[in-house]
């Protein structure tokens, strides 16, 4: 025996959690409990824990077995459910930036069309305002309002989509 | 995240999935969770002296249990797996930042007041609550489960993580500071 541990402790314990501290034990480890410090302590505090165990577990409220199954039954359920569905966000990720690419891409190859446009303005301009300066200032203005227009066109067709892919995902 | 919800078709659907991811059977849960689902409970609550998320923490312990694929030897080692999901609930939540709410013990909020006779002894059990309740988690854990379901010290060491040759000295610790408290009506 040490300070610390007695070598009758395990048997206490098991006394106490079997119900049999101190009626139904050796007179002789009963006894020695008295005496031991260790082993006086654990008697008393397992006793006190092991009587709140036994009374509480009466006292307690559980669910039913089943109702635990169920709940657990439909949780899987939902969860693998969430797992297969996770794929098809990142699909509805590649499909938005796939459509924002062709867009930028048509951009791209309608811009040189664009151009000739804004050199017809220009001419137009120059024709119909005999001031070179005022014309000048309305072609550039022109130029400016087509490449504006085109990036808002773009915008005004990605955003939907862009929003509509991103909120699917969810 | 979109919010998933399942068509009645898809719920009866989920009992036959069930029995295929769930490591046992409806039958077979029935008659361990009968065995097992009380003092499970009353852990639960001695370890977060907070009933409700003990109900919360019941149902979670055993949505892992049955979702486990570990391979168990017998029902003591089932048993103690359940008991181990269990702590690591406790721990895990206890991590969380939140607010704790003890548990205030009253002589209306505790049963046994009812009756004169049982008085002196729910009045030591309250102080044993309280008393718990100024333990570290892991100390709780230790008395519990070596004084209320009579644990040896490996089965705990293994259950809540810590080597068999340190649990005794620990063990000797946490008892020592339980009677402290106890002695000093609670207060540390």
């Amino acid at each position: 025996m040490t300070g610390t541990e007695c070598v009758h402790e395990p048997l206490v314990v098991e006394a106490v959690v079997s119900g049999r501290w101190p009626a139904r034990v050796d007179e002789a480890l009963v006894a020695h409990a008295r005496e031991c410090e260790v082993c006086s302590d654990v008697a008393a505090l397992a006793s006190m824990i092991h009587d709140d165990h036994e009374r509480s577990r009466f006292e307690v409220q559980v669910p039913a077995a089943g109702q635990v199954w169920w709940r657990s039954a439909i949780r899987a359920r939902l969860e693998s459910t969430q797992s297969a569905m996770r794929p098809m966000s990142w699909m509805h990720a590649v499909t938005a930036a796939v459509t924002i690419g062709i867009l930028l891409a048509a951009i791209t190859v309608a811009w040189p069309m664009l151009s000739p446009l804004g050199d017809q303005m220009w001419a137009w301009a120059v024709g119909y305002f005999q001031n070179a300066e005022v014309a000048a200032a309305l072609a550039s203005g022109l130029r400016q309002t087509v490449m504006v227009g085109a990036i808002a066109v773009a915008v005004l067709v990605a955003a939907p989509l862009a929003l509509y892919f991103v909120l699917s995902g969810d | 995240m979109r919010e998933f919800t399942l068509t009645d078709m898809e719920r009866l659907g989920a009992f036959d999935e069930a029995e295929r991811t769930f490591q046992m059977t409806e039958e077979a849960f029935r008659a361990f969770y009968e065995l097992t689902a009380r003092p499970v409970r009353v852990y639960l609550a001695r370890m977060t002296n907070d009933d409700r998320l003990a109900d919360d923490l019941l149902q979670e312990t055993y949505y892992r249990f049955l979702k486990s694929r570990t391979a168990f030897e017998n029902d003591d080692h089932r048993r103690r797996y359940l008991y181990r999901i269990a702590t690591n609930l406790v721990h895990d939540h206890r991590r969380r930042p939140h607010v704790e709410t003890p548990v205030v013990l009253t002589s209306e909020s505790h049963p046994a007041f009812s009756d004169p006779g049982l008085a002196e002894r729910a009045a030591k059990r309250i102080d044993l609550h309280r008393a718990m309740a100024r333990l570290k988690p892991r100390e709780r854990s230790m008395l519990w489960l070596a004084y209320a379901l009579g644990w040896t010290h490996e089965e705990i060491a293994a259950s809540i993580g810590v080597k068999s040759g340190s649990l005794k000295p620990m063990l000797h610790r946490a008892r020592q500071r339980l009677a402290g408290l106890l002695k000093s009506g609670g207060r540390s």
